[in-house]
């Protein structure tokens, strides 16, 4: 791999997100290569450093990339990560697939509004969230799995994460089972 | 000569009928009848003014002839100004420049066409960056987009007027000065056609005809009206539609989510101090009876407890009493007792307190105020 192809794989990732390559694929410097827990591909995420990332830019106060709907999409992407943790004490990376339903009842949970509203917000919100990646879903499919970028969170993020998990509700009712499936 | 655009459609007329009439000519009379579709009055001064072009003239030239005839140049003439209006006579200026280039570039050219050449040409550019300039000062932007097009952006006018110019000066030198003349009403016409450029592109810039382009951008698409740009967006397919961003990169949608960011919108979904419950009302669906609403009179149940306590004693003091009860609770019920009897305004009994303090570790209670309960001296004689 020399230094061409390694701008060209970071130019890829800038312009369309975190690249999905077959096993055995490049590895171009300073991204993290990232295997599907079946061993049917990997992700390319650049790893930038801390100083250097979007984060940054909440420190700054500059106007980084408009999210429709930050709340909602936040819940969303937190229930997902109550749901598809398998467990809180490892990685989140790769984690588990999680049935629509369950992480529709975490949600529901945490928003406590209409089931109609509350199902529009999570549409939207997983949509949003699967488009950059945040979230691996098909459209239409029945599961849920969290997407590469989360593999980006350092350790000490991790620890605010675990504290969350802990506060919120687990998935009610029949769901509760399969929330914890063995990893 | 020619006031406005619908003379020249009389004057056509005016000249069919002449063509219709053949070698004969025709009369006054004739040639009004012929252009019924104009006003009879408007043929017959355009025919006055036809005759002193000497467009038209008399078959036989004799002082009662009634009959005429038209010539041919006039209407060729004609045919040039319809054009001229039409398309603004650029066409023509370039036929002229290249017929010019090929009159001095002709061996048989003298230094006497060349001069004559090149004042035309000043002459035209002159009168050209006139107008334009004149437009760009004082009429309306409007106006200016209107005839601008005619005017303006025709680099190759300048550029055969320079090759015209570059070939006089060559073959004759002498020409110098006229061909200096030449050269600055170029540069006029030049500068009048940045001056319109200018104007207009100002003009553009502050009708942004779409706002999320940079500002350079929008000003180039302010030239053209937005119908252009709607109707361009409703009738393009996809593929021509996405062209109009070939040249861009876009970032992939990356919006961050901290997991700090996370944990905030998780609690904040939640309702503050969980789920709030009203709090019970008092069952007034049935009335009290009004007579439980009265406060109870107990007068009868103290007194009888003060005569109780005191037995035959006129007075006793609390630590006693507290000593024949024994422990606390009993104790305690006597205290509250004596209290409700020394405030009761029907009863005869009090309840005085002293500055002494008996104390006993060992016993119980462990200490006592100085404490006496009993009747009202005066009442009580």
């Amino acid at each position: 791999m020399n230094q061409t192809e390694t701008a060209l794989w970071w130019a890829r990732a800038r312009a369309a997100g975190p690249q999905r390559i077959l096993p055995g694929g490049p590895a171009p410097a300073g991204m993290l290569r990232l295997p599907e827990p079946d061993g049917s591909g990997a992700w390319l995420l650049p790893v930038l450093p801390d100083n250097a990332s979007a984060a940054v830019l909440d420190e700054l106060g500059l106007p980084g990339h408009v999210l429709e709907h930050p709340n909602d999409t936040a819940r969303v992407l937190a229930a997902c990560v109550r749901c598809c943790w398998a467990n809180p004490a490892g990685p989140l990376w790769p984690g588990v697939g999680a049935p629509w339903e369950q992480v529709a009842a975490v949600f529901g949970a945490i928003v406590n509004r209409d089931e109609v509203v509350s199902h529009r917000a999570l549409l939207a919100g997983v949509r949003r969230l699967a488009r950059s990646r945040w979230l691996l879903w098909d459209e239409g499919a029945p599961m849920i799995r969290l997407g590469p970028r989360v593999a980006a969170w350092n350790a000490a993020q991790l620890s605010t994460l675990r504290e969350m998990y802990r506060s919120m509700p687990p998935a009610g009712g029949d769901g509760i089972d399969a929330s914890r499936p063995s990893a | 000569m020619i006031l406005d655009v619908d003379l020249i459609d009389v004057d056509e007329a005016i000249l069919e009928a002449f063509a219709a009439a053949g070698s004969d000519g025709l009369t006054v009379a004739e040639v009004v009848a012929a252009c019924h579709r104009f006003d009879a009055r408007v043929v017959e001064r355009r025919l006055g003014v036809l005759r002193d072009y000497q467009a038209i003239s008399k078959v036989v030239d004799r002082p009662n002839e009634q009959h005429f005839r038209a010539a041919f140049a006039p209407y060729i003439m004609l045919l040039f100004l319809h054009r001229l209006a039409e398309r603004g006579g650029q066409s023509e200026l370039h036929q002229l420049l290249t017929l010019e280039r090929l009159n001095i570039s002709h061996h048989d050219a003298v230094e006497g066409d060349g001069g004559a050449s090149v004042s035309r040409l000043t002459k035209v550019f002159r009168l050209l960056a006139n107008e334009l300039t004149s437009l760009v000062h004082r009429g309306a932007a409007e106006a200016l987009r209107e005839n601008a097009q005619l005017l303006w952006g025709n680099r190759s006018l300048i550029v055969q007027a320079e090759e015209v110019h570059a070939v006089v000066l060559g073959r004759w030198p002498s020409l110098g000065q006229q061909c200096a003349a030449l050269r600055i009403s170029l540069a006029a016409y030049g500068d009048a056609i940045e001056a319109a450029a200018g104007r207009l592109i100002e003009q553009a810039g502050t009708t942004r005809a779409l706002g999320f382009l940079p500002a350079g951008t929008t000003r180039a698409l302010g030239f053209l009206p937005a119908e252009t740009w709607v109707s361009f967006a409703r009738r393009s397919d996809v593929q021509a539609l996405a062209a109009v961003l070939d040249s861009f990169v876009f970032d992939a949608p990356a919006p961050w989510l901290s997991p700090q960011a996370l944990a905030e919108a998780v609690e904040s979904a939640r309702p503050a101090g969980g789920t709030r419950f009203r709090p019970p009302r008092p069952d007034d669906r049935q009335d009290l009876a009004e007579q439980d609403l009265m406060p109870v009179d107990d007068t009868a149940e103290l007194r009888i407890a003060a005569e109780r306590l005191l037995g035959d004693r006129g007075s006793v003091s609390v630590a006693e009493l507290l000593d024949e009860a024994g422990d606390w609770p009993t104790g305690r019920r006597l205290v509250a007792e004596m209290i409700a009897i020394h405030h009761h305004p029907d009863l005869s009994f009090e309840l005085r307190w002293g500055d002494g303090l008996r104390i006993d570790p060992g016993s119980f209670p462990s200490w006592v105020s100085d404490g006496w309960f009993g009747r009202l001296a005066k009442v009580s004689q």
